[in-house]
């Protein structure tokens, strides 16, 4: 596992009698885009909470770039360079979205209290992260909503949105829960054109949960599959839809209608 | 000490049943509103005085004061909730909070507008103690000991093995679960306030015959006593609510005996029930029976 | 009718608008800024000013570091209820500050070292007349010799306390206004919104929510101590929990989100309370005055249930971003 960005070693977590997550284990690669599929109830949101804070695990490790973060919370995990995002957009609504943007940025000595005051609109540090978030809204094609309420957007733009946010805070990892759950067509393919070009031109890892199966195998190199908690295989998106157990899973479950391996995309709303 | 030990468990039962009602109601009602009402020791308040109004100005006995109480301020309770309440629930957790305390308020210095400041008290002999040797039981205590005995039992099985009172715990521990499982919240919503003003008018008369004398400011007194157990218990927690309730009754009230590190002063009860509360929400911020939570 | 003309009444109104001002400024840090709920807001007042009275008191400490030392006392009551509260979710300290401030005001009336029921003046025990103005005077005389100056015989020192504190008033309203726009102010908003989201983006929750807690108990600590020296004197009675209640009354009232709104609101406040003492009409007249005060607050109460099934946005507020709430 040498050089291996992310490494979830047997994490585990329940809630009351449930084994939400039961000793999983895998790992990222830097500069890959990585799936974690699974139907409903694998556990791959709480691995998302537990790897990037919001959750505590009750056993096992996880690693980011050699350092340790199962006991750091959320705030300084995104510090250490591991942002994610929601499955739901947890946009501000009464903020605007250049605001939201702005929000994103790291490294902003406005933000302490004893500094605050010297850090008007108009300092040259704000300046500069009012470029970088008009930069980020230009690169994700969003330049007239600029001071629009972020409540007004549409489900689609609040995903991108949220994804320039995390941008902004320039990850090393960035965690996409659901990046395309209930986004049109046309958006969605934006969305995973702008994954792979991040990729390519910035060298940035992604680790992303999603259902939507054709998608997720067009633009991955590297699956995880999960169910119950625990992870069933992992490898590249042919050798993962050809997994007899991966395949199980999917159809064992006869009541959701998550994407079976080989169903057509589907845009439900979530 | 043995039998002063004793009087104080007595008076710890009789108080915590006052609190495990009132907390009954009021983790109820946090689980239709989702808020807590700050108004109601205020409700207990007008059970009180309701009481008083049959009991010494229209000379019936107490035990038809005490329903008169019961029913004045279900009444109360469930008028304000159709009028007020309910209509501006989509206000957001915070204007509803202070709607609620602006009605504790209200209902406070109507009170003092129309009853006066000056202490007042049920008309019985407050003097004729009943002395079993042990313990000293005084005629206030031994009417609400009495209510206690009745209404709790009855209280806990209704909420256990009727259908209503399944509903009522199942809404006030997961109001979203309970409308996706097909409970009709806004109808459970109206018994929970019937409920809760019946269980805080009772309260409030109990608290009354306890105290011997008050004034309007008697359930505003006891409101973040009756938060405490509310907490204690569990956020939502109706069984919670009532075993926390003689729970923080118990241990104010043995927490004054000598043996007990000297004895914290009688007077100092309520800081007891205080440091409870911030202990609590230190530790176990989810309460006795209550899951833990993340954030 | 004879009060309705009274300049001297109307200076003191004025002064209590500025310090009720004060009082939602901190109201307005905590929970506009910062959405904490502080429902216990009077209790920080009633900190600083007793720490105050007891230490020029008993102490006899100066005057100005009697002052900073009740500000802190009264941060310091902010850590006792924050630090248990602040990670857990709203409504835990809504309760845990309706209950410290009960308790403040419990503590006050019971215990001897704080006069008991009759407050300031009984601070030396029952038979000493207490009083921590003693060095206020000459200050407030100086600064009505000074300002007389420049209008002559409208300087009364009613007069020099109400510039005082709207003084002070206009400086920290222009110096939080700088806050908000600022970054910092901007966590603040996104926390507010959405906690788990400014996480998600490196933001220390907890500890801004602790600083917005600090710096509104500062400005209830302020506003303590000055209706300690405008009143002279003060019992356990003059720190109601209806203070905490008029404060917001007064945020709702400018519109809870801005800033400018509050001086607004205090001065519509500072009207409507002194108003209805002017209800001498009938069938109003008809409430003996010992009464009045209920009445008085009876409708305050009454108005702002009103205001909030009415126009919840305030005078000031705008809807929209009502409508964009959670």
């Amino acid at each position: 596992m040498t050089g291996a960005l992310l490494v979830v070693t047997e994490v585990s977590r329940r809630f009351g009698g449930v084994r939400a997550v039961d000793g999983a284990s895998f790992t990222v690669q830097p500069g890959s885009i990585t799936a974690l599929i699974g139907p409903n109830g694998a556990g791959k949101t709480t691995l998302f909470n537990i790897v990037s804070g919001f959750l505590r695990a009750d056993a096992g490790a996880v690693t980011f770039g050699g350092r340790r973060l199962e006991r750091l919370p959320a705030h300084r995990v995104a510090r250490a360079g591991l942002v994610r995002t929601f499955q739901a957009p947890r946009i501000l609504t009464r903020m605007s979205v250049l605001e939201n943007l702005m929000l994103g940025s790291l490294d902003q000595p406005g933000e302490h209290l004893g500094r605050a005051w010297l850090h008007g609109p108009t300092s040259s540090r704000e300046r500069e992260v009012r470029a970088e978030a008009m930069a980020t809204l230009e690169l994700l094609r969003l330049t007239p909503l600029v001071h629009a309420y972020a409540g007004t957007l549409s489900g689609g733009q609040r995903k991108l949105l949220e994804l320039g946010r995390a941008l902004m805070a320039t990850p090393r990892l960035l965690l996409l829960d659901e990046p395309l759950a209930g986004v049109a067509p046309a958006l969605a393919a934006q969305l995973l054109d702008h994954i792979t070009t991040l990729r390519r031109d910035r060298g940035m890892t992604f680790l992303i949960i999603e259902h939507d199966m054709e998608s997720v195998m067009s633009i991955c190199d590297w699956v995880v599959a999960m169910d119950r908690g625990q992870v069933l295989a992992a490898g590249t998106p042919a050798e993962i839809q050809a997994n007899e157990s991966v395949i199980e899973s999917y159809l064992g479950r006869v009541q959701s209608d998550d994407g079976a391996p080989h169903a057509p995309r589907q845009s439900e709303d979530r | 000490m043995a039998s002063l030990l004793l009087q104080l468990i007595y008076n710890g039962l009789v108080v915590g049943a006052i609190l495990a009602l009132a907390g009954l109601g009021a983790t109820l009602v946090f689980g239709i509103q989702r808020v807590a009402n700050f108004a109601h020791g205020d409700y207990m308040t007008v059970g009180a005085y309701a009481a008083l109004l049959l009991d010494v100005t229209w000379s019936t006995n107490l035990v038809v004061a005490a329903v008169g109480a019961i029913v004045a301020t279900a009444a109360l309770a469930v008028g304000l909730h159709l009028v007020l309440l309910r209509p501006l629930r989509g206000r957001g957790l915070v204007a509803l909070s202070l709607i609620t305390v602006g009605l504790g308020l209200v209902l406070r210095d109507a009170l003092f507008l129309i009853e006066g400041s000056q202490a007042r008290q049920y008309a019985f002999n407050q003097a004729a103690v009943l002395n079993l040797g042990f313990v000293r039981i005084a005629p206030g205590e031994l009417w609400a000991g009495a209510a206690a005995v009745v209404v709790v039992p009855a209280v806990a099985a209704m909420l256990a093995w009727t259908s209503i009172g399944k509903s009522m715990r199942a809404v006030a521990d997961n109001r979203d679960l309970a409308e996706i499982s097909g409970i009709d919240t806004d109808r459970i919503g109206l018994y929970v306030w019937l409920v809760a003003g019946a269980l805080a008018g009772l309260g409030g008369t109990m608290l009354g015959l306890v105290q011997g004398v008050f004034d309007p400011n008697l359930g505003f007194n006891v409101l973040f006593l009756v938060l405490t157990v509310v907490v204690l218990g569990g956020i939502g927690n109706a069984f919670g609510a009532l075993l926390a309730g003689f729970a923080l009754g118990l241990v104010m009230e043995v927490s004054t005996w000598p043996l007990f590190f000297g004895g914290v002063p009688t007077q100092y009860q309520p800081v007891v029930g205080f440091i409870v509360l911030i202990l609590l929400l230190m530790f176990r911020p989810q309460g006795l029976l209550g899951k833990a939570q993340v954030l | 009718m004879m009060h309705l003309l009274n300049p001297q009444f109307w200076t003191f109104v004025g002064v209590v608008a500025g310090i009720y001002g004060l009082l939602a400024l901190a109201l307005y840090v905590q929970f506009s800024m910062a959405g904490l709920p502080n429902f216990g807001h009077v209790a920080f007042m009633a900190v600083a000013a007793y720490t105050m009275a007891l230490l020029v008191i008993r102490a006899h400490v100066a005057l100005g570091w009697a002052s900073l030392a009740g500000i802190a006392a009264a941060v310091a009551l902010g850590f006792v209820l924050g630090i248990p509260s602040l990670r857990l979710r709203a409504n835990y300290l809504a309760i845990v500050t309706v209950a410290g401030s009960e308790m403040i005001r419990y503590l006050a009336t019971n215990l001897s070292v704080t006069g008991g029921p009759v407050g300031s003046m009984g601070m030396l025990g029952p038979t000493q007349f207490a009083t921590y103005t003693t060095s206020w005077q000459p200050f407030i005389n100086g600064v009505t010799a000074t300002l007389s100056r420049w209008v002559g015989g409208v300087a009364t020192n009613d007069f020099s306390m109400l510039c005082l504190v709207w003084t002070l008033l206009a400086l920290l309203l222009l110096l939080f206004r700088r806050l908000e726009k600022s970054p910092w102010g901007r966590v603040m908003k996104s926390i507010r919104e959405d906690e788990e989201a400014a996480a998600s983006l490196g933001k220390n929750v907890y500890a801004f929510k602790l600083q917005a807690l600090t710096l509104g108990g500062i400005l209830a600590g302020v506003a303590g101590i000055l209706w300690a020296l405008e009143i002279g004197v003060f019992a356990p009675d003059d720190f109601q929990p209806t203070l905490t209640f008029y404060a917001y009354l007064i945020l709702i009232l400018g519109g809870m989100n801005r800033v400018w709104a509050i001086p607004a609101g205090a001065v519509l406040f500072g009207a409507l309370y002194s108003g209805t003492r002017f209800l001498n009409f009938y069938p109003l007249s008809l409430v003996d005055s010992g009464d009045r005060a209920y009445l008085r607050l009876l409708i305050v109460g009454v108005v702002l249930v009103l205001l909030m099934a009415v126009r919840p946005e305030g005078l000031f507020g705008k809807r929209q971003e009502l409508l964009l709430e959670k």
